[in-house]
């Protein structure tokens, strides 16, 4: 029997300057930057329960299925990319009013653990895309 | 310093990193490395111990002389240090916070 994988979960918090109801619209609008559908070459997306979405940006293909949309509260779905190594994750997104702006804090979890050695793949791809990126902007003569 | 720290300040620097870009082509001699810089050879020398500490380089001796050449490995200390989606998603939310904060400036000005 093989053991099941051991997996990660990120969180990240921000405060928006936008009441709840109108960053989760501003959430699921692809022309918004910072969305996850923004930058899309293609892009499907049905964000209602058991509605689909995929999105492939710079050809990296991205799947999911939406678990949970309550507007302005909370909003959840699946993710399966290359970089989840065939895993399927889960992203939760909570909103929660803070005077007049909101808090948003993102939940992905059932993350390749590359402290572990599964995902290595990912963050290594990613960060040795930045890396020629960086030497791009590096001109030899710089010093 | 631990490893992680050799390797995070040898890649600090744009010089340095200019060099591994150069030796990620191919290993080279030392005059080789330094033909690009407009710079002291004993500054490149001092960049090159900096990438040796961090096992970023290595020298080897062929007959008279020494190639120096590119080992990728310790990067991989770097790459697990932030997951992939810790870096994504932290993108993505910084820029749509702004989306938000460039929004309420404009309205602000009107």
């Amino acid at each position: 029997m093989t053991a099941a994988p051991k997996t990660l979960e990120v969180t990240i918090e921000r405060t928006i300057a936008a009441p709840p109801s109108e960053v989760y619209d501003a959430w699921l609008d692809p022309t918004v930057p910072g969305t996850p559908w923004s930058e899309a070459d293609k892009l499907v997306l049905n964000p209602t329960v058991d509605g689909l979405f995929y999105w492939l940006t710079r050809g990296t293909p991205h799947y999911g299925r939406f678990t949970h949309a309550e507007r302005g509260s909370r909003l959840q779905h699946t993710w399966m990319s290359p970089n989840t190594l065939g895993l399927e994750s889960t992203v939760t997104v909570t909103f929660k009013k803070k005077g007049d702006g909101t808090v948003m804090t993102l939940v992905h979890s059932g993350l390749p653990d590359t402290n572990q050695g599964k995902g290595h793949e990912g963050g290594w791809n990613y960060f040795m895309g930045n890396f020629e990126k960086h030497f791009a902007a590096a001109p030899a003569r710089t010093h | 310093m631990d490893q992680l720290s050799n390797v995070l300040t040898a890649i600090s620097h744009p010089s340095r990193r200019a060099i591994i870009q150069q030796l990620s082509r191919g290993p080279a001699r030392f005059l080789d490395v330094a033909e690009p810089f407009d710079t002291a050879l004993n500054a490149v020398t001092k960049h090159l111990k900096l990438l040796e500490r961090a096992g970023l380089i290595e020298r080897e001796r062929r007959g008279r002389e020494v190639f120096i050449s590119f080992r990728a490995a310790p990067l991989k200390d770097v790459a697990q240090y932030v997951h992939h989606y810790e870096r994504f998603w932290n993108e993505r939310l910084d820029t749509f916070q702004q989306y938000f904060t460039d929004r309420k400036k404009k309205e602000k000005r009107k």
